[in-house]
């Protein structure tokens, strides 16, 4: 039998403080995530100083809570991995420090984890039968990217945001229309009870590219209520957030389609926090198939940040000898695959 | 008791090993590499120079604060993380009573100081009494241009540490300032203060842990000022 390979993953990017033990890369042994979503409600979004005053005070609890759940000790364990970015630098910097703590006091190997990367590995849980190479398209408030898994370790970038990532646009008309934070389930909510098909809202294609871009789409979006509410006529907020929804989901999609058109690809996993939105899975799902590819259907544990995905990516990294000095530091703006 | 002593409150990063009161080792760096980087290579480099086995350690010992609070936060994670895989009781020391610590003079007042933004200090005040070194008043942020003429006030002839490059015209009769080599803060003052107070207590007592910041978020600040003038 092969030896098993327990891998700790502790995530600290942005504002959730979150660790687990997964095995093999398969099996979810723990997973303990402390949320500050409510704390920063109030501020309308999330302010960094305030996460990592949270991340310190949680981290050492939450990781202990990940190894007890798992009925495991720190020996029991094969490799510490650790988100090291991209994120909020301040926040990160909690997580790394503390893994890089247990590394040093265990001789552990440390594992430092790109954490695009992991929300794109998650997918191994959703689906036992996916296996490289297949399309990945990465939607989340800070980023937008579709890339291609070559294999486990390498990861070629077909395009990505030029401006705001698609979540980003989703948080920044939810807050213009007075929705609370986090924005992007409000305007989900909101567009249930709309016609997607209202108001054509401009689809910003570039052309001969797999980039994206978003804030076009945003303003047209603050103009057409600044412009109805001037004119004094009644604004459907649900076919405002209906539309506005549709017109980010026909974008991704046609880029998705077109991609795996290219590459011949079968197979399409959507990873990163909008990845929850309900409307993009469905047509994304249909526009896939039109295609004769499959999306990976996306399960609850690929849509939050967490520690799970950092332990998945840190197993293949682990079995790759990926392992990162003492000295890794945190790295906010970490890309994705290479151009 | 073996000691691992952290400060990385300021620029500087230093790390000690004692045992009681004797230094095996220690190691300075301030060439302006983040903690980030070099803190757990210096630390493993010093164990290594002072041949200290981490398995011998009895004790971790870290600074809590004031300082940079992103500095703070990552010797306190490093710190706690330590502990937790060597299964080690953790002590934090007050950063500013770390520095007074570097001048053992009776008779004089020593008033640590470190940048609290926009102008701000973090002021410490600390006597020697009997071999004990105390603190004379709680630390408080103050400006840094009303902190000489408060400190001439005093009963007793005033030494500044710390970032005494910040205190605006001070050199006189009442206010001087300590010499270079002891103004910032030692890891090896760490482990010493950390491992006279030191009192058995739960093996994860150390959990929940904050720094001491002393000033909350500026986003607090203002989310605050707005709601309240409302």
């Amino acid at each position: 039998m092969e030896k098993e390979i327990n891998i700790l993953g502790i995530e600290s990017s942005c504002d959730e403080t979150a660790a687990s033990v997964v095995r093999n890369g398969r099996d979810v042994l723990s997973n303990v995530v402390s949320t500050q979503i409510l704390i920063h409600r109030k501020f309308g979004g999330v302010v960094p100083e305030i996460a990592s005053r949270k991340h310190i005070e949680h981290i050492m609890p939450v990781i202990d809570k990940a190894l007890r759940d798992a009925q495991l000790q720190l020996q029991d364990i094969d490799a510490v991995a650790v988100t090291y970015g991209p994120g909020l630098v301040g926040a990160l910097l909690v997580g790394l420090s503390a893994a890089k703590g247990l590394a040093l006091g265990s001789g552990l190997p440390l594992i430092g984890v790109n954490h695009l990367e992991g929300h794109v590995f998650a997918n191994f849980l959703a689906d036992e039968a996916l296996k490289p190479p297949f399309l990945a398209l990465v939607v989340s408030g800070g980023h937008t990217s579709l890339l291609v898994v070559e294999d486990y370790n390498t990861f070629r970038l077909l395009g990505q945001t030029r401006d705001d990532a698609a979540g980003e646009a989703f948080d920044k008309i939810a807050r213009f229309m007075g929705l609370p934070y986090p924005g992007g389930p409000e305007i989900e909510k909101l567009a249930a009870g709309g016609n997607p098909q209202a108001i054509d809202f401009p689809r910003p294609l570039l052309p001969d590219s797999y980039d994206f871009s978003f804030s076009g789409l945003k303003s047209a979006v603050i103009n057409y209520i600044h412009t109805e509410e001037q004119r004094g006529a009644e604004l459907s907020r649900e076919n405002v957030a209906a539309s506005f929804q549709e017109a980010i989901v026909d974008v991704l999609v046609t880029k998705c389609k077109q991609a795996l058109l290219a590459t011949g690809l079968k197979k399409i996993v959507l990873a990163g926090g909008v990845s929850a939105n309900k409307r993009l899975q469905e047509a994304l799902a249909s526009g896939a198939r039109e295609v004769g590819a499959e999306l990976v259907h996306p399960t609850s544990i690929l849509c939050t940040d967490n520690a799970v995905m950092v332990a998945v990516r840190g197993y293949y990294q682990y079995l790759n000898r990926d392992f990162a000095p003492l000295s890794l530091n945190a790295d906010p703006s970490l890309k994705l695959g290479t151009l | 008791m073996l000691t691992l002593g952290i400060d990385t409150s300021t620029r500087v990063c230093s790390v000690a090993v004692c045992d009681g009161e004797k230094i095996l080792g220690t190691l300075d760096i301030n060439v302006g590499l983040t903690h980030s980087e070099g803190l757990v290579p210096q630390l493993e480099t010093l164990l290594h120079l002072a041949r200290v086995r981490k398995e011998d350690l009895e004790l971790i010992a870290v600074s809590r604060g004031p300082g940079s609070f992103t500095g703070l936060r990552i010797g306190m994670a490093t710190a706690e993380a330590l502990a937790y895989s060597l299964n080690l009781p953790l002590r934090a020391v007050d950063t500013l009573k770390v520095i007074a610590y570097n001048l053992p003079v009776a008779g004089v007042l020593l008033a640590p100081v470190l940048d609290a933004q926009k102008g701000n200090l973090y002021v410490g005040q600390y006597i020697w009494d009997q071999g004990q070194l105390e603190e004379a008043e709680p630390v408080s942020i103050l400006p840094a241009k009303n902190l000489v003429s408060l400190l001439e006030k005093k009963d007793r002839p005033v030494i500044l540490l710390g970032e005494c490059h910040r205190v605006p015209r001070h050199e006189g009769f009442l206010v001087a300032s300590a010499p270079e080599s002891a103004r910032m803060p030692r890891g090896s003052s760490v482990a010493i203060l950390a491992a006279q107070d030191y009192e058995p207590a739960d093996r994860h007592s150390y959990f929940g842990m904050e720094p001491f910041y002393i000033r909350r978020s500026e986003a607090e600040e203002l989310w605050e000022k707005r709601h309240n003038t409302k």
